[in-house]
């Protein structure tokens, strides 16, 4: 977690690539980078019907109602009214950039 | 748009002569001495000895799920009943009705029948009695045929039997005292034969006395407690559990109607569902969508018994919130004692088109049904 003037970011790294979100959800401006990261259910045709466990490392779960958000988009998983930006990271020379 | 559907609607003397009129919810009176000679033996014996059976005993026949503890108060309105086809035909077309969707009486309370055989013989009986004696008989009568909670597995082929036959319309789920609710997968047959026969469900409910269902209705201690409870809180049980488990996910043709609840319960389902499918989507992850969209998409709303606000706007914003006429299918509940008037739509401040929809169209495309000559 960094902050950036009033700005708190998030910067996750999700199998060697980084992401920033804002530390802000946008469902009751809760601390959405203070939650659990890990993975998530399925369950479709594709599984058979059965519940799978997917995309371990790529969700972000607010702490306060546990609305999941993909960490790659932003985008959370069960509405499309709910959303976060996603920040430019760049990495160069061990050196992590995020541009707000 | 036609040019005449830009002219305010205040100025349009639209009548129901105008247009396809449709009644999602009509009720036969499917008493044990006249489904009797189309039942399998031995029930056929049974139904034979509670002919003539004082009233409470032919719920579903045999069994009174609905005991009316009431003391009687004078002056109440009567019971009605609609015994024959062409008594049906003659009251809807005097209510100026094309079509109606014929639903039980008695039947109502099917699935608080805890005989297994007895239930499924009985589906059969009122299934083809129907059929011979209504859908027919007159035109412009349609049905939805009983599918049995009791015996799943007779149920979906019994579907499978109707799927084709012009007459049937959708599948009736008897939503009273179903225990376990619609969604658990023990009815996963009678969904799978749904699905594949392209016939939407269709839920009904009745008030009922029952301690599991929908909530303690047995507490309260007049009929205007149970009345006000019954059918919703029946709906809004079912609803959830149809989503909780999957169902529109698992069944992706699946269509499904909700009768005589009213409709201003669904956006408040919808809104709930949509919130807690934001904090539990991990437990229900075969939803590829809110809640609510499954809703906009595949359910109807029948409208009987309709709310009466103070003020009728109230009623058309409503009808926008569970996302618009679309979804909506007129219904009276002919002959029943709290039955709605077709002008109880006509009447709203809402546009012609919308109302053309709500009286007649959408339930023709829904049912598959063709329009009435000289209508639309
Ligand atoms: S504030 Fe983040 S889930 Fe409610």
């Amino acid at each position: 977690m960094v902050r950036l003037g009033r700005i708190e970011v998030g910067v996750f790294n999700v199998d060697g690539e980084f992401y920033a979100l804002p530390n802000i959800c946008p469902h009751q401006f809760g601390p959405l980078c203070a939650g659990t990261v890990n993975g998530t259910t399925a369950c479709s045709a594709a599984t058979d019907w059965r519940f799978a466990w997917v995309r371990e490392g790529e969700i972000v779960t607010c702490p306060w109602h546990g609305i999941e958000f993909d960490i790659t988009t932003g985008k959370s998983l069960s509405s499309p009214r709910l959303r976060v930006r996603t920040y430019p990271v760049a990495v160069a020379d061990g050196q992590v950039t995020v541009t707000i | 748009m036609t040019a005449t559907e830009t002219i305010p609607t205040e100025r349009i003397a639209l009548t129901l002569a105008d247009m396809a009129v449709v009644d999602a919810d009509v009720h036969v009176n499917d008493t044990p001495g006249a489904l009797a000679p189309y039942c399998d033996l031995p029930w056929r014996l049974s139904l034979q000895a509670l002919d003539g059976a004082s009233y409470p005993y032919l719920q579903v026949p045999g069994f009174a799920p609905n005991l009316r503890l009431d003391p009687p108060i004078p002056g109440s309105h009567p019971y009605r009943s609609v015994d024959t086809a062409a008594e049906m035909r003659a009251e809807l077309s005097e209510l100026e009705i094309d079509v109606g969707i014929l639903f039980p009486d008695h039947m109502l309370t099917f699935a608080a029948l805890p005989n297994i055989d007895y239930a499924t013989a009985l589906a059969q009986a009122y299934n083809r009695w129907l059929m011979e004696e209504w859908l027919l008989k007159q035109p412009g009568l349609y049905g939805v045929m009983l599918a049995s909670p009791q015996n799943p597995e007779a149920a979906a082929r019994e579907i499978e039997r109707y799927a084709k036959v012009e007459k049937i319309v959708g599948i009736y789920l008897p939503t009273a005292g179903v225990n376990p609710l619609w969604g658990h997968r023990l009815y996963d047959p009678i969904m799978a034969a749904a699905d594949a026969s392209g016939l939407p469900v269709c839920l009904h409910s009745v008030t009922l006395v029952s301690p599991a269902f929908p909530c303690q209705l047995d507490q309260f201690e007049n009929h205007f407690g149970r009345q006000v409870l019954s059918h919703s809180f029946a709906m809004m049980a079912n609803l959830t559990s149809l989503i909780h488990s999957g169902v529109p996910a698992r069944f992706p043709n699946l269509r499904v109607v909700f009768t005589e609840a009213g409709i201003a319960w669904v956006p408040y389902m919808m809104w709930r569902m949509d919130k807690y499918f934001n904090e539990y989507r991990r437990m229900v992850p075969f939803l590829e969508k809110r809640p609510s969209e499954y809703i906009k998409e595949r359910m109807w709303f029948a409208t009987q018994p309709i709310e009466e606000p103070d003020n009728p706007k109230d009623l058309v914003a409503t009808i926008d919130l569970l996302g618009g006429p679309e979804r909506v299918l007129f219904a009276s509940d002919w002959p029943h004692h709290d039955f709605d008037h077709p002008r109880t739509i006509m009447k709203l401040p809402m546009p012609a088109a919308a109302k053309r929809q709500i009286m007649g169209e959408n339930a023709l495309a829904l049912f598959g049904i063709s329009a009435p000559v000289g209508k639309l």
